[in-house]
């Protein structure tokens, strides 16, 4: 990880979301952290955690309140947030017809990074994928997928890094390689965590409970 | 100006080059348009013979085939992308204005090489009579800038909808019908020696319509 510390700072105000008419464990949400460091966001399925991290990310609107992101200082808005966040998230699909390095490259190109093809290089590095990156993605494992998932929200090295579940399919390998990604990101910004799993919720700190509503739970 | 349309032009154009590589390599929406105009153009020449003097017909034939052609992809590019679950990615590193834009330029592009093999092939399978080159470009290019604008602001809408289906014939029928009808009556005009003005003018002016509001539109789309 190059860089040195970014001062980063996310908070929330009396967030909501609702699908429909269906409350999720996003409600009345009060939090405020800031990096350097590493934050558990956990919660039964269905609490909200993925939510959470859409609607800081900048794909989820909420229905009341809203998230202040804050990096070296200067507010980021809404639709900025995907030039300072990076997401890896179980939902993040790649195009099958293109190579793992080939989809990250455009990522690049996209996000206007000056050198996507060594950006794209330097992040299948970190995770470990490095020699597969020609392949196609149609090609690659479950395992190898989440690998790109996570090289994808590297890509642009985020001040704020949002994993959810981020061990999801991998190998023994692959888990070292999220714990390590993990510290490196924590030690430069702030990385939020949506996991259950006791390994990851030892990675952090601090730790963020949903607790309003699980699977089953009436609205 | 929307978010992210002032200095968004490498974004969309890392978006058109996607398009464009996506395309090259699963040939998903070229065959199907192609296959479509070649085998709906044979069809009609082949129970109706050549049509030299029915500029009306031929026209409409034209347009229902341009349409129908385009159509059977346009419209998917953001379906493809939702249905495929690459729309958080795109998301991610794109407002939706510029994800619009290289969709739109795409289908443009699209939409050229459809009338490279398509119109050689209906002049030559129908015997059509012979073009006025100026205006009839004139109303095939401002047609296909109007076809590409309200394809992809159709595509745009339906694209997180549940009831595509529904939504797409709903509200593709009133987008539709006014290129439709003046592509039609401008390519007529110009086989019947008329001025074609009035039909380029109302194309040009709808593609632009299109396209303002579909800037407008864009950056408040797929907000859950």
């Amino acid at each position: 990880m190059s860089g040195s510390a970014v001062a980063v700072a996310v908070s929330a105000s009396g967030l909501t979301h609702r699908y429909g008419q269906r409350a999720t464990g996003v409600e009345r949400l009060e939090f405020s952290f800031e990096g350097p460091g590493v934050v558990a966001v956990t919660g039964v399925n269905g609490s909200g955690k993925s939510t959470l991290l859409r609607i800081i990310a900048g794909l989820l609107r909420a229905s009341t309140g809203d998230v202040q992101l804050r990096v070296d200082g200067r507010d980021v808005s809404r639709a900025q947030r995907r030039t300072r966040v990076g997401l890896a998230t179980p939902e993040l699909a790649f195009y099958e017809e293109f190579t793992g390095a080939e989809n990250l490259e455009f990522s690049a190109e996209t996000r206007g990074l000056k050198a996507p093809r060594d950006a794209a290089a330097k992040a299948l590095s970190r995770v470990g994928l490095a020699a597969r990156g020609k392949d196609l993605v149609a090609a690659y494992s479950s395992g190898m997928k989440q690998r790109l998932r996570l090289a994808f929200a590297l890509l642009h090295e985020p001040p704020l890094l949002l994993l959810d579940e981020p061990g999801s399919h991998l190998d023994d390998e692959g888990r070292a390689t999220v714990r390590e990604v993990v510290r490196a990101n924590g030690e430069r910004g702030l990385v939020l965590l949506a996991t259950n799993d006791p390994q990851e919720v030892q990675l952090a700190e601090r730790s963020l409970e949903l607790v309003a509503r699980g699977l089953g739970d009436p609205a | 100006m929307p978010n992210g349309a002032s200095s968004s032009w490498p974004a969309v154009w890392a978006i058109l080059r996607k398009e464009c590589r996506s395309e090259w390599r699963t040939r998903y929406g070229l065959n199907a348009a192609l296959l479509f105009a070649v085998t709906s153009l044979t069809a009609v020449t082949f129970a109706a013979g050549p049509l030299p003097d029915r500029t009306d017909i031929l026209a409409a034939l034209l347009w229902v085939t341009l349409l129908f052609a385009a159509l059977s992809s346009m419209s998917h590019a953001f379906v493809r992308e939702t249905e495929g679950r690459t729309m958080t990615l795109l998301r991610l590193v794109a407002s939706p204005t510029q994800i619009a834009l290289g969709k739109l330029l795409f289908n443009i592009l699209f939409l050229g090489v459809v009338l490279a093999v398509t119109v050689p092939l209906f002049l030559l399978l129908t015997a059509a009579p012979p073009v006025r080159w100026g205006p009839f470009a004139l109303v095939l290019v401002l047609g296909s800038l109007a076809l590409a604008a309200s394809s992809t602001l159709v595509g745009a809408v339906i694209a997180q909808s549940r009831s595509r289906g529904a939504l797409f014939a709903g509200i593709s029928l009133p987008l539709l019908l006014p290129v439709l009808a003046a592509g039609v009556s401008g390519t007529r005009a110009q086989w019947d020696g008329l001025p074609v003005g009035p039909d380029a003018r109302l194309l040009g002016a709808y593609a632009v319509a299109l396209f303002g509001a579909s800037l407008l539109l864009y950056d408040h789309l797929w907000e859950d």
